[in-house]
């Protein structure tokens, strides 16, 4: 073998001991949430609310359920209406701009929307710490990628859809109403389905929106505090007390199934997606 | 006829002003943003940025100092070039072990593991993520500040003992190191996720072909098949460096929250821009002048700046590397 | 009604938007886990209180949350119909979220400072017990019987990185006998805005001169630049991280005294004015408040750090809840008064069986008449 041969072989090696090791890692973070998550899991966890440092998660399994919810319900319509808009009505440079600020947008520190949302929503709003701040401040954060996903899965479309619609003389609103919409909604879903897992795992903009309750939610939109699972994770992580522990492993293993799930949805949305 | 023509303008205009929407949302944010920072800004001035000290002053003092027409608390003062520095550093270390991972891992994916086991290997590289970043604080403290405290860290200051910044007291785990590797891991999907695409795209027969011309199939991926995707993986590895620098939980949970000190090996406690706003919030809001959470928003604008501008700088490296692309093949 | 809460959501949320500020939960506030053990504390209430459900927000110090988590429960069997979530933030933020009127209750060790104050006359400092603050360490090898005697001033170099060996002399001289390592000193401070910062800054500025000039006090100070100092948040933070890190040094508020001490952490005997190094004991925490209380102000923001007398243990302090003495409503306002008042009650909060727990003093009968005066104000 000469030493081209050996590079490469050794080259490989490395390729091969790079995916074990991220395999590793991956495993290694689902192995100890789920074992140690596990173990504390029990029905208790979803029937009972937290008291303190111990308790179940039902407030916060509620609490996240309404904050994603409403971060959704306000962002989903923007924000498919705003990527329908950049694929067939914008002009280039417009759609290209847009592009940009959504993406701007995704990048965002999620911690700068928690400022935001602190001290206009929630002080000079008179929001309080509530639902309404939470969801509002999930919802920017969900925005951008509801737009990018709608835009992209409209533009990969096939060319045909579009020209067909155009020789018979629709416009394009009318060819997307009759036509377009109906390929486009499962990658649209997937962008929905991944600003829930984006929504799911917030923390910082949270605590400083949603505030915490040890109660279920009493669905009151402003000045009553809610809940939320990563706040368990965060904040019963740093007590010195197991049954805290316990609780916030409980509640990683939740929210790491639950993002597990939506994965598992995406991909089964994807294949259901028509061959371009 | 006119009435459905009403109708598609309606829709139209309606998409217009939606889209609209998250331009509206950043203006607003940037504006409030910028609003709030501007008092700190003419208070501190450019040494925000090269002071060490982050102090609000005396919040118990009766009466208030003014410098420039801004009210303080006396003493306060306002540096941040730790939080600066422990931000470059740790999303730096994150680069330097997570992009090299990622790419030969993507490689991997498409030409070393057979097909079927990289259909089920590639989603669940894709599921870390989606992973929630208080999950990856939380592994963090568990398992990696323990392995970096009693295995790595002494092996790395041993072997590494004549590099300045690699030898030294390994402390506790909680440190600059850790939150490297924690950031590295959660920008590895990201990075993999776009090489492997990119790759899987690139034509069959410029590679083959190389590899008829007697290159050895890592020369091909190397030579011909990376410089292909470059452009777009650079997009990826300045959008992963972006999320390494915004990242709040993750590395609030294991960075040691150091204050006022720059790091003095890699094992050294750090605090970072966003994990800082995110802890001392609160405090801020304590300041009977107000200025300690203009500070902080100043620590947001310039976070904010920073991601924008990684955000142009990997779009113009991709038009830039597209450009050249395009250049070599008329060149053909 | 409350059975029905989950069907009526959509329908209260949409009506939520006109009701903009409702603490009291009128639709559906109370669960149906709650019902049961509402009635069941009604079946053995001394004296029960009942009225519309109210959701009321303690959030803060996080010395006083194990005190609140011991409290919550049993004023359930006091008021069913309050819900209480407490919370452990750290002073600073109960300070400044109850003057935002984001929650109702704010705990603090620390007074408001009178710059504060100005800006928010309506708010109300009201002490509910006494407590302390500790200096405990992570020595391994050193027995835990075995207490360190340490002075104000040497804490404070070691905080200021003047200190950087646990052998050197100044700590050796204070510890003639005891074999100390030479190991590097690693402070661990709060990171979060904190009344035990408050207390221990004070402590170290009273007994320091140039940490008085340099640092001096306050519920986040600008902490010196010791190479490896750590932080952590809130009292349970500092005592993980301090548990963690070997040879550090932290202030950890008393509440949290067993809790520390059974992750191995050492407590020191802190040198008092009179050069007696003492532990914070019943015998004397309540010897240096007998110094102090006498002094207490009509608004009851005095600090109690570093008290005369022999007996007298250095760092003890007033656990305040901060309140607006404005509420939203006059139920609100009624049930915080309630709260409070039996929290300060010698049969209630303020009784042996809870005090003992987290290691504090009820208020002195001199002091509860202020307490009770300042509640009364608190209205709808």
């Amino acid at each position: 073998m000469n030493a081209r041969a050996i590079r490469s072989k050794a080259a490989w090696s490395m390729a091969a001991l790079a995916l074990a090791v991220v395999m590793f890692a991956v495993i290694d973070i689902l192995a100890l949430v789920a074992g140690k998550g596990a173990a504390a899991l029990n029905g208790s966890i979803f029937t009972t609310m937290t008291t303190g440092i111990a308790g179940g998660l039902q407030n916060a399994i509620y609490g996240t359920f309404a904050l994603v919810g409403l971060g959704i319900v306000l962002s989903v319509p923007i924000g498919v209406l705003a990527g329908v808009y950049g694929a067939l009505f914008a002009p280039d440079p417009v759609a290209k701009f847009f592009r940009f600020v959504a993406e701007v947008m995704a990048g965002v520190p999620s911690i700068v929307i928690g400022y935001f949302g602190y001290t206009m929503l929630v002080v000079a709003w008179g929001f309080g710490f509530s639902l309404l701040a939470g969801g509002i401040s999930l919802a920017i954060l969900m925005l951008p990628y509801i737009v990018r996903a709608t835009e992209s899965t409209i533009r990969q479309l096939p060319h045909g859809y579009m020209e067909g619609a155009r020789a018979l003389g629709i416009t394009p609103a009318d060819a997307f109403r009759t036509i377009l919409w109906k390929p486009a909604l499962p990658g649209v879903l997937t962008g929905v389905l991944l600003a829930i897992s984006i929504g799911l795992g917030e923390t910082a903009p949270l605590l400083y929106t949603a505030g915490w309750s040890n109660f279920d939610p009493n669905w009151q939109l402003t000045k009553n505090p809610i809940g939320y699972l990563t706040y368990v994770v965060w904040t019963y992580l740093n007590e010195p007390y197991s049954a805290a522990h316990r609780l916030a492993y409980a509640a990683a293993l939740l929210l790491t199934a639950l993002v597990l799930l939506l994965h598992v949805a995406a991909k089964g949305l994807q294949r259901s997606t028509p061959a371009q | 006829m006119t009435r459905r023509r009403f109708g598609s303008k309606l829709f139209a205009v309606t998409t217009g002003i939606a889209a609209g929407g998250p331009l509206v949302v950043m203006l607003v944010l940037m504006g409030v943003l910028v609003r709030d920072a501007w008092p700190a800004w003419r208070f501190q001035g450019l040494s925000f940025f090269s002071g060490t000290v982050w102090n609000m002053g005396n919040m118990y003092a009766n009466t208030p100092i003014v410098r420039a027409g801004v009210q303080g608390a006396p003493g306060a003062s306002f540096g941040i070039l730790p939080l600066v520095v422990g931000t470059l550093y740790s999303s730096l270390i994150a680069l330097a072990v997570g992009v090299p991972i990622a790419l030969l891992t993507a490689a991997a994916l498409v030409y070393l593991a057979p097909k079927r086991v990289s259909m089920w290997l590639s989603p669940v590289i894709d599921l870390l993520a989606g992973i929630p970043s208080v999950v990856y604080g939380l592994w963090g403290v568990e398992v990696l500040a323990p392995f970096v405290q009693s295995r790595l860290g002494p092996w790395l200051s041993h072997v590494l003992r004549i590099a300045p910044f690699f030898h030294g007291p390994v402390g506790t785990g909680m440190g600059l190191l850790t939150s490297g590797l924690v950031l590295a891991v959660m920008i590895i999907p990201i990075v993999t996720a776009t090489t492997r695409e990119l790759l899987a795209q690139v034509p069959r027969l410029p590679y083959e072909g190389a590899q008829a011309l007697g290159l050895t199939s890592y020369e091909s991926v190397r030579y011909v098949a990376f410089p292909w995707v470059s452009s777009g993986v650079i997009g990826a590895v300045i959008l992963g460096w972006g999320r390494a620098l915004g990242e709040t939980m993750a590395v609030l949970m294991v960075s040691g929250n150091a204050a006022n000190y720059l790091p003095t090996n890699i094992y050294s406690p750090i605090s970072t821009m966003a994990s800082t706003v995110a802890a001392l919030l609160d405090s801020a809001l304590t300041d009977f002048t107000g200025l300690a959470v203009h500070a902080l928003a100043l620590i947001a604008v310039t976070l904010l700046a920073i991601t924008m501008a990684t955000n142009l700088l990997a779009r113009s490296l991709v038009a830039l590397g597209r450009r050249g692309l395009e250049a070599e093949g008329e060149r053909r | 009604m409350k059975s029905g809460h989950s069907k009526k959501a959509m329908l209260a949320v949409s009506s939520a938007l006109s009701l903009a500020s409702l603490t009291v939960a009128g639709l559906g506030g109370a669960p149906a886990a709650f019902a049961q053990s509402s009635a069941h504390a009604r079946a053995s209430a001394v004296r029960h209180t009942s009225g519309p459900a109210v959701r009321l927000q303690e959030t803060g110090s996080t010395l006083l949350f194990p005190l609140f988590q011991l409290w919550v429960p049993a004023y359930k069997k006091v008021a069913s119909n309050v819900f209480i979530t407490p919370n452990g933030t750290g002073s600073g933020t109960g300070i400044q979220q109850a003057e935002d009127g984001v929650v109702q209750i704010g705990a603090s060790d620390a007074y408001m400072s009178t710059g504060l104050l100005s800006q928010h006359p309506s708010m109300l400092n009201i002490p509910l017990a006494i407590s302390a603050q500790q200096i405990m360490y992570n020595l391994p090898g050193l027995k835990a019987s075995t207490h360190l005697h340490l002075t104000g001033s040497v804490i404070a170099q070691m905080f200021m990185g003047k200190i950087r060996y646990w052998n050197a002399p100044q700590i050796q001289n204070l510890n003639r006998g005891i074999k100390l390592p030479h190991a590097v000193i690693v402070p661990v401070h709060r990171t979060d805005s904190s009344g035990d910062t408050f207390l221990f800054s004070q402590f170290m500025t009273d007994t320091n001169a140039q940490w008085a000039q340099s640092v001096a006090y306050g519920t986040s100070v600008p902490w010196p630049a010791v190479a490896g100092a750590q932080g952590g948040n809130g009292n349970q933070g500092v005592v993980q991280t301090a548990q963690r890190t070997p040879y550090s040094i932290a202030y950890v508020g008393i509440s949290w005294l067993d809790k520390a001490l059974s992750h191995g952490l050492g407590e020191a005997a802190l040198a008092n004015r009179t050069g007696r190094f003492l532990l914070p004991t019943v015998a004397t925490i309540s010897a240096a408040a007998g110094q102090m209380i006498a002094k207490t102000p009509r608004d009851e923001r005095i600090s109690l750090i570093y008290a005369p007398g022999a007996n007298s243990y250095p760092i003890i302090n007033y656990e305040y809840a901060i309140v607006n003495e404005n509420q939203s409503s006059a139920v609100v306002a009624q049930a915080i008064k309630n709260l409070l008042l039996w929290a300060i009650n010698s049969k209630g909060g303020n009784s042996a069986s809870f005090m003992t727990k987290v290691h504090f003093l009820p208020l002195p009968t001199s002091i509860a008449p202020l307490s009770r005066a300042q509640i009364e104000r608190i209205h709808g």
